[in-house]
């Protein structure tokens, strides 16, 4: 949607950090750390883009569905909401709202070939539609998102950075934003920002000029930048470790 | 509602997140049918403030909350303009307590979901179907400002309306107007790459580049609705009465000439150019048909009434135009007359010795069969602007009907049963005074009475494609009835029309393909 940001809906629901990492009470009785809550999240977040790239909708979906997901979560349990019916409903919801339908069938088949062998997963059409329904509820029908990747593509041009390995990485970055709760707190153009000065360091691309004569603040996009580097530094050094299964047997668990 | 966190009392009315339930409102009466849903007049019971609830059908919807309502909401969430209906909130109803089985019922949805509207008084057709309702030049000119500021802040926002018609036009008692019915609304893009469906906009408020199969588009499509809505504004009657597609494009064509590549580069590649392209070129009469309108009203006519789309004026322009800079000047909304029905017992005697003094008019109409005769229009600076359809040779020919009990209802839809049909007064035969359209929607209706002296051929309000002539008043599936004057909310103005919260899914001429909406 390509009407103006700074009026939207969106611009007036950003929130500081503080506010997204809440975790419910609900969730809370049952052994949920902020970690594990975040971990959730992020976990959903891939669950939403893997099962995107089997019914064939745009990146921007995937965003969009993600957004709503963490949007969901500033405002209802885990408990309540299981995270594993909300994250495709909110693919279906944003391929709604995004004008790239999905049958709610189509996404049903998809999610039993993705986990045949998790009971956890299994999902009827009707669960999804009531879904839907409650998930509008908790947006209060805001369904408009920005992203960062319209302003990103003009960025780069306006930068004159024609460097394909850059322009990818900087893309890259900016999938893997929506791993955290950026989104939420941050102006898209900003997050955009950020993504490109880590590619370009990353890539030893100078674009200081460039972004001095922005007279963007700096200073959060600095921020922002170091809580991108902070998460991948997290991921790497935790990896390998399976912390999803436990943080979601907490959540099966009675408090 | 909000839930109070442990040791604290809920107190507030209004819930930060989450919607509140339609029991908040109390249900004053049922004001518009459509294929979307209902819409209501309600009463919001902790305030007392007069709403219009839409409601959102979730029944027989296979794929969950329907996406033309999606559509819908996302635009008018984003569109905060005077000239744009506003969309208050969205309300849930409980629905039944129990299931079929007797068993609590824990789906709160099943019942349905409302959005909220503020409420206005009239729409433009209802308002200009008063008896003896005629505009003056400034309040053409009012109207016309605001409807174009509206649709230029939402070409601005890169909203398509694409059902701009009078029905959709809604009118409060401060002379303000606002866009409504944003159901067959979308975003576009500027490059104008999507396909996009060409099944919108009311047939008769349809551009020529959607009836000959165009599927990129932009704004232009609005243009010429507006286009549709002026020129009805200044002739009394709607210009392309069409019952379907071929014939509409007919009427177009007669007016406005016929498209060819040097008129309208690129036409000739639209789908279905060939098959609806005239045998012999139709000349562009539209300035000479339109003779009497005064200058600069023509001229802004005429570019939007401009069968190529890139070359059809926009909102902007047209609001630079000098027909709005010139004397007489656009007046204050304000200052329009208020058309205060609130007072239910005097509409009602005023509607009576209307109908004597038109049945008299009409017994000497008979005799003297006159060509082409409206209501005088009001003379302001020499200007000859007609009142928008107070056509005494629109006659019906139920003239038998009998008298309807007032209170069949509002505009914003389909009239409810035989009793709320298009000759929702008593219509005894009346002529002149223009507000009882039998062909309003449903049937053929009266074809026969004495029209046909105009430019154009004798359809008057127009009998729409479907309806056959079986002339069943209750048929009509109009999107804004005649001025309505409801029983049982005495207190609430009403009159002119109240107009289509977007509940009216059928309007005047054939309608647009509702359930083509899952189209793009």
């Amino acid at each position: 949607m390509s009407s103006n940001f700074w009026t939207s809906s969106h611009f007036r629901q950003l929130m500081d950090p503080e506010d997204v990492d809440v975790v419910q009470q609900l969730d809370k009785d049952r052994g949920i750390t902020l970690e594990d809550f975040k971990l959730i999240k992020m976990q959903m977040a891939n669950y939403i883009a893997k099962l995107a790239q089997s019914v064939k909708v745009r990146q921007r979906v995937v965003a969009t569905a993600i957004t709503y997901m963490r949007r969901v979560y500033i405002r209802k349990s885990m408990s309540e909401y299981d995270p594993r019916l909300v994250a495709p409903t909110c693919l279906y919801l944003a391929s709604k709202a995004e004008e790239s339908t999905v049958q709610a069938r189509a996404l049903v088949f998809y999610i039993k070939k993705l986990y045949s062998n998790d009971d956890k997963f299994k999902f009827e059409i009707k669960d999804i539609l009531e879904m839907e329904m409650k998930i509008l509820e908790a947006l209060n029908y805001y369904l408009v998102v920005f992203h960062p990747y319209r302003s990103l593509s003009q960025f780069l041009q306006d930068a004159g950075v024609h460097d394909v390995n850059m322009i990818q990485l900087s893309w890259g970055l900016v999938n893997d934003t929506y791993k955290m709760d950026l989104i939420l707190m941050h102006p898209p153009h900003l997050i955009a920002l950020a993504c490109i000065y880590i590619a370009s360091v990353y890539r030893e691309k100078d674009v200081t000029a460039w972004f001095e004569e922005l007279r963007a603040d700096m200073n959060v996009v600095k921020n922002i930048s170091m809580e991108i580097l902070d998460f991948y530094e997290e991921q790497h050094r935790l990896a390998g470790e399976d912390r999803t299964g436990a943080a979601f047997s907490k959540l099966s668990s009675k408090p | 509602m909000s839930i109070a966190a442990p040791g604290q009392l809920n107190v507030t009315e209004m819930a930060t997140w989450g919607s509140r339930t339609v029991d908040k409102f109390e249900k004053l009466e049922q004001i518009g049918e459509g294929t979307y849903g209902q819409v209501y007049m309600a009463r919001e019971i902790a305030t007392g403030e007069i709403v219009a609830l839409k409601k959102i059908r979730m029944d027989n919807e296979r794929e969950g909350f329907p996406i033309t309502a999606i559509r819908e909401i996302k635009i008018l969430k984003k569109l905060h303009h005077d000239n744009v209906i506003k969309l208050k909130e969205i309300v849930t109803s409980p629905g039944p307590e129990k299931d079929d089985q007797g068993r609590p019922d824990g789906n709160k949805y099943r019942g349905g979901i409302y959005m909220v509207f503020e409420y206005m008084d009239h729409d433009l057709t209802g308002l200009a179907d008063r008896p003896g309702m005629r505009f003056s030049v400034p309040q053409i000119k009012c109207y016309m400002r605001q409807l174009l500021t509206g649709l230029h802040y939402c070409h601005v926002n890169q909203v398509l309306h694409r059902d701009i018609k009078g029905s959709n036009l809604l009118i409060d008692n401060e002379g303000n107007l606002k866009l409504a019915d944003f159901g067959l609304a979308r975003s576009f893009s500027n490059d104008h790459n999507a396909n996009l469906t060409n099944r919108v906009i009311t047939l008769w408020y349809r551009p020529p580049e959607l009836l000959l199969g165009a599927t990129k588009y932009g704004p232009a499509v609005d243009m010429w609705s507006v286009g549709c809505i002026f020129a009805e504004l200044l002739h009394g009657k709607p210009i392309f009465p069409g019952k379907d597609e071929p014939e509409q494009l007919n009427k177009i064509f007669e007016l406005c000439g016929s498209p060819d590549e040097v008129n309208w580069p690129g036409v000739s590649k639209i789908p279905w150019y060939n098959n609806f392209k005239p045998a012999r070129p139709i000349k562009r009469r539209l300035r000479e048909a339109f003779r009497h309108f005064n200058g600069h009203a023509l001229e802004l006519l005429d570019k939007m009434l401009t069968l190529d789309p890139s070359q059809r004026i926009s909102a902007k322009d047209a609001l630079d135009g000098e027909y709005f800079w010139t004397d007489p000047l656009p007046c204050d909304p304000k200052t329009l007359p208020k058309y205060e029905s609130s007072h239910e017992f005097q509409t009602k005697k005023k509607r009576q010795q209307q109908r004597q003094h038109e049945e008299n008019a009409k017994r000497q109409k008979l005799q003297h069969p006159q060509p082409h005769s409206r209501l005088p229009p009001i003379q302001q600076s020499g200007q000859g602007h007609g009142p928008m359809r107070s056509g005494p040779n629109q006659q019906p020919v139920h003239g038998s009907q009998p008298p309807v009990p007032a209170g069949a209802g509002h505009h914003y839809g389909k009239p409810r049963g035989p009793a709320g049909g298009p000759g929702r007064y008593p219509q005894t035969g009346a002529a002149g005074g223009g507000y009882n359209h039998p062909n309003r929607g449903g049937g053929q209706g009266g074809g026969a009475g004495g029209y046909g002296s105009g430019p154009y051929p004798p359809q008057g309000r127009g009998p729409p494609p479907y309806g056959s002539s079986s002339q069943v008043p209750g048929g009509a599936p109009r999107g804004s009835g005649g001025s309505g004057f409801a029983v049982g909310a005495p207190n609430y103005p009403q009159g002119g029309g109240g107009g289509s919260y977007g509940g009216s899914g059928t309007g005047r001429g054939s309608n647009v393909n509702r359930n083509q909406q899952y189209w793009q």
